[in-house]
């Protein structure tokens, strides 16, 4: 029989989704699906003991992925859940692309590609110190097209032991603007190209929280650094949204949030 | 003053980052597989430790800047003005000065100092630099400018654009010379008369020389040193000229966006009137070829300026004709 995730970890990535919702529920249209496909990988990396606060760094290389951060960290006590009512709003302190004024994030980018580049110096600048902090950086994998990311790649392995621990994860949805990533580009074979960078990998169905907190636990003794694939979907397997739904960019109108809700509560109860 | 052919020195700048990165731990320098091309094999081969070549990678080693800098480090990044200007932009712009954190940027061979031809002729770094809020950008004149400017820029909160020549770098100033980082400062004449000349970086030669031969000539001249492009030092440049009957700036660079313009946009703003000529390329992109060939050809040569000051004030006369200065191996002269 497989292993049951922790109770706690599968609720956490329940209210992820269901703060995504309301977010985004008050335009009634924008970046649900991103949390939808990376909930599990979120409450495993800030519900499972991964990314210390104050200590560690994380980059959040995509920035309309912030809501996901948002999501998580009212949840875990690191943000007024108030803020989250005013998400995506003129003046608003949580933008609905990451900025500059993000708060909870080490570095967060919008224009794609850059964020593992940055983790690198944040990396580099945790051996220099010789302090102990694990630098995560989280990817998408449509921005796996930006040359940026290999430049980096490369780097990682080659100066491994200038850096300290890097993590990266990457939510593999298949989802970018255009349609599927696989119909605008081939990025695959995404385990093979990061193998053959000198990354140590973990290709893994990002939905299931207990093997991405067993690739998050593992460790290497020449610190190679580490990239978790997570394979997931971008609505979230979630049996409220039909299948044919645009998910990198969700119209949410009041009847599919009251679906989606109900079917989250119902996950909750 | 010196007088030219003025001795050169080499790696200034290398020199002077090394003895600052010795006194200031937070200092790390990064390069593209430039390395004594950019004077940092001093540093590589005395402080190891924050010393890394990140390759020919120019993206990803602004990225990588930028995340050391807002770790706490003073990073100097390294190449070409070409590669880590038009080449990597959209990361100056997000992980360097939109943060505006403590990164600064190396550009070296400027303009048409190259041989290259226009992959390697960084005609343009000025003007992307200016444009970005939160940088500054400099281009100093001599070996004596940049040995101080290095401390400066370091000094400096934010980013900076410094704009190097490389090779063999004159001494024009004598040693007591102050560069600073917010005042442009009056090199020749008194700056009242006839034509009032303000130039940088590797035209500083060149508009001394003009300068030189006009008063020769009997029309009063007078030479401003603007090494600071950005945040232009409005005042000092705007008193010179109103009163003057010329202004002429001298730049080896193209004249959109770069010091002619930041002239024009600081005299129009102050709403003076006087007569304006810029000498630089005139939007065209280059070609291989020695500076001599480069600088003539393309216009940044002594004769343009002087010509420049006689159309300008609508001289009747034969335009007078710039010296020839017969230069010893190691020696510098303007073109």
């Amino acid at each position: 029989m497989a292993e049951r995730p922790n109770e706690d970890l599968r609720k956490l990535a329940a209210r992820i989704r269901l703060n995504a919702t309301r977010m985004v529920a008050i335009q009634g249209f924008g970046y649900l699906g991103q949390a939808l496909s990376s909930a599990e990988i979120f409450a495993a990396l800030f519900g499972g003991g991964f990314v210390r606060p104050d200590r560690d760094r994380f980059i959040l290389s995509p920035g309309h992925y912030v809501v996901c951060l948002y999501a998580v960290a009212a949840e875990t006590g690191r943000l007024d859940r108030a803020e989250l009512t005013s998400y995506g709003m003129d003046g608003a302190l949580l933008e609905a692309i990451g900025t500059e004024r993000t708060p909870l994030v080490d570095l967060v980018c919008g224009s794609l590609g850059q964020g593992l580049s940055g983790a690198i110096g944040f990396a580099i600048a945790a051996h220099q110190a010789q302090e102990d902090r694990v630098t995560y950086a989280f990817l998408s994998d449509g921005e796996m097209e930006e040359g940026q990311v290999w430049e980096a790649a490369m780097f990682a392995s080659h100066h491994r032991h200038r850096m300290g621990r890097l993590v990266v994860v990457i939510d593999a949805n298949n989802s970018q603007v255009d349609g599927s990533v696989t119909s605008v580009t081939t990025i695959e074979p995404l385990a093979e190209k990061w193998k053959s960078f000198g990354w140590r990998v973990a290709d893994l169905d990002g939905h299931d929280l207990v093997a991405l907190t067993k690739a998050l636990a593992t460790t290497s003794a020449d610190n190679q650094p580490l990239v978790i694939i997570a394979r997931t979907e971008i609505l979230g397997r979630m049996k409220s949204i039909p299948a044919t739904v645009d998910g990198h960019f969700i119209k949410l109108d009041p009847a599919l949030e009251r679906a989606v809700t109900a079917e989250l509560e119902a996950a909750l109860a | 003053m010196r007088e030219p052919p003025y001795a050169t020195v080499l790696k200034p700048y290398g020199e002077a980052l090394l003895k600052l990165a010795r006194e200031r731990k937070e200092i790390i320098c990064l390069g593209a597989d430039l390395t004594r091309q950019t004077e940092t094999d001093i540093f590589r081969d005395n402080i190891g430790d924050r010393f890394i070549n990140v390759g020919m990678a120019e993206a990803n080693m602004i990225g990588i800047a930028g995340g050391l800098a807002r770790a706490g480090h003073t990073v100097f990044v390294n190449t070409f003005g070409v590669f880590c200007t038009r080449r990597c932009y959209d990361q100056i712009a997000m992980a360097v000065a939109y943060p505006n954190v403590n990164v600064k940027i190396v550009g070296f061979m400027p303009g048409l100092s190259s041989p290259g031809g226009p992959s390697h002729q960084a005609i343009e770094d000025v003007s992307l630099m200016r444009a970005l809020p939160n940088m500054t950008v400099v281009d100093p004149a001599d070996a004596i400018e940049i040995s101080q400017a290095v401390t400066a820029v370091a000094d400096h909160p934010g980013p900076v654009y410094l704009r190097l020549k490389r090779g063999e770098i004159p001494q024009i100033f004598e040693d007591d010379h102050r560069f600073e980082m917010k005042k442009a400062q009056l090199v020749a004449g008194n700056g009242r008369g006839e034509v009032c000349i303000v130039a940088a970086g590797m035209m500083i030669a060149a508009a001394l020389a003009a300068a030189r031969t006009l008063e020769d000539n009997g029309v009063s001249a007078s030479v401003i040193n603007a090494p600071v492009i950005k945040p232009l030092d409005a005042e000092t440049v705007v008193s010179a000229a109103k009163q003057s009957r010329l202004v002429i700036t001298a730049e080896n660079h193209t004249v959109f966006g770069g010091l002619g313009s930041a002239v024009a946009e600081a005299l129009a703003e102050a709403g003076v009137g006087v007569a304006l000529r810029r000498v630089g390329i005139d939007d065209v992109f280059a070609e291989s070829g020695s500076r001599e060939y480069l600088f003539s050809r393309y216009g940044l040569s002594t004769q343009n300026i002087l010509e420049q000051a006689w159309r300008g004030l609508a001289i009747n006369r034969p335009v007078p004709v710039a010296p020839v200065h017969e230069t010893a191996p190691g020696a510098y002269a303007p073109v």
